[in-house]
């Protein structure tokens, strides 16, 4: 599982470096992005820009990344994520818990 | 059958002849030329073997099995030597890092040929008798996450069909709660995530809903809001399901005015086949996935039949696809070919036989119950 983040003035930015984001994946992204929570990272933006396809496992995952970071009045922003991902967003309602913006730009708006 | 090797050697040549030799008996092969290769391949997927070389530049078989037995995600995947290094101090070496043998590679190809099919075929069989045991326990235990038949109603016909994913128990869950001559309860869920860990939180969420319905229906209400906001609210305070979360689509049948009431939380919506309609319709429900918020709502809609309509409740896995090699989630493409069935007169056996056959790339596990109007 490859991800890279990016810091700026405003949130970290973790981009996922896999076509595939899958079950065998899933964990490992929930850790990694829980170790970037604990060094103090509680503004996020998550770009999809390289992910093709997403599986529930990995959706799982993404809404635990956000579950934990409500109680610490954190953020999560998600972006770049291609038509057929945004919609299994919209078809399980998680468009309306998570802050789902175009780009980078148009999310780091919004801390 | 699992049959996914990595083979792991310096020498190209002997990786071709590897890969023939392998491939003609049916395996599939990743092949790579050194232990990083073979550690960027395994970050991504899990072979069911693998065999490597010992001498090796940078890293040699013996490093790359010992950071092997160091990751718990690896470290049980059988394990081979193929090498022309056979001193006896190698040989022994080898064989205490675990691996399963220690080859020569001057060994004849009928004998290597011969070694892996016994060797695929023993974790092939131990896997099974593995996975027969823990169902077995689970039976014995009452624990089952699809139910043995279908009610029998009075207005409707009800299917329903669970197709696991390369075998493996899942996360789907189907049951069916009869309250009484009246009224009957469906849901069909869906823990988030696959195989093994998905399949033993699924009974923990089973549990809760079945209790929450009892409760409710002993305080005489079958009003499917509160429900699920009481599946919700004890599914949230359990620390235990802190990081997992589940979808649920819930139906009471009312078998006497031959209606159905829909609510559901985080699930794909319910279709529905009307002879009045081009395609198939959606009602999609309101909540959220289970576990996620403290405290959510979860609105029910009525649905009424009539004669010959049906409705369809859906797993995730039903709307994954694999076209070409590209994975995709398609609801549309679901309902299209569910809507081209029932217009071609298709019965619900052979809509089964179509949706689960094998020749269909499946990546996940698939659920459907079918509610049809008699």
């Amino acid at each position: 599982m490859k991800i890279s983040t990016v810091k700026t003035d405003k949130a970290l930015i973790i981009n996922i470096e896999e076509a595939e984001a899958n079950f065998s994946k899933s964990d490992q992204f929930k850790e990694l992005v829980f170790q970037e929570i604990e060094k103090g990272h509680h503004q996020l933006i998550i770009s999809f820009k390289q992910v093709d396809y997403l599986d529930s496992s990995f959706l799982g995952a993404v809404v635990a990344v956000l579950k934990y970071l409500i109680p610490l009045q954190g953020k999560l922003v998600l972006v770049e994520l291609n038509a057929d991902i945004k919609n299994l967003f919209e078809l399980t309602r998680l468009d309306k818990v998570f802050e789902i913006k175009k780009d980078i730009n148009e999310a780091s708006n919004i801390f | 059958m699992n049959n996914k090797i990595l083979l792991v050697d310096d020498e190209v040549l002997q990786l071709k002849i590897m890969e023939r030799l392998l491939k003609s008996d049916g395996y599939q092969c990743i092949s790579v030329t050194s232990v990083q290769e073979a550690e960027l391949v395994l970050k991504n997927q899990i072979p069911d073997l693998i065999i490597s070389d010992y001498e090796m530049p940078e890293a040699n078989g013996f490093v790359f099995r010992e950071k092997l037995l160091k990751n718990d995600a690896l470290k049980n995947v059988p394990f081979l030597f193929l090498t022309s290094f056979n001193q006896e101090d190698l040989v022994q070496k080898g064989l205490d890092l675990q691996a399963l043998d220690y080859i020569p590679k001057n060994i004849p190809p009928s004998q290597l040929l011969a070694k892996i099919n016994n060797l695929m075929n023993t974790v092939h069989e131990q896997y099974q008798k593995s996975l027969s045991e823990i169902k077995n326990i689970a039976k014995k235990l009452n624990l089952s996450n699809i139910p043995p038949k279908a009610p029998l109603l009075k207005h409707f016909e009800i299917h329903y069909f669970n197709q696991s994913y390369q075998n493996h128990p899942g996360g789907d869950f189907i049951d069916f709660i009869k309250i009484n001559e009246r009224y009957t309860i469906m849901v069909l869920g869906d823990v988030m995530g696959k195989k093994w860990g998905a399949w033993f939180f699924s009974f923990s969420f089973l549990s809760y809903i079945r209790s929450a319905v009892r409760i409710c229906v002993l305080d005489g209400n079958l009003c499917l809001s509160e429900i699920l906001h009481k599946i919700n609210k004890v599914i949230y305070a359990d620390d235990f399901l802190k990081d997992i979360f589940s979808t649920l689509s819930m139906v009471l049948v009312d078998d006497e005015e031959a209606k159905i009431t829909y609510a559901g939380a985080g699930d794909l919506p319910l279709l529905k086949f009307s002879h009045q309609h081009q395609g198939l319709l959606s009602h999609q429900s309101d909540g959220i996935l289970l576990g996620f918020l403290e405290n959510s709502t979860f609105s029910e809609q009525d649905i009424t039949f009539e004669v010959g309509e049906e409705a369809y409740l859906v797993s995730d896995g039903m709307i994954d696809f694999e076209v070409n090699a590209v994975k995709k989630s398609d609801i549309n493409l679901l309902k299209k070919r569910l809507y081209d069935l029932k217009i071609s007169g298709k019965s619900t056996e052979e809509i089964k036989e179509i949706l689960f056959n094998k020749e269909v790339s499946q990546i996940d596990d698939c659920s459907f119950i079918i509610i049809k109007r008699k």
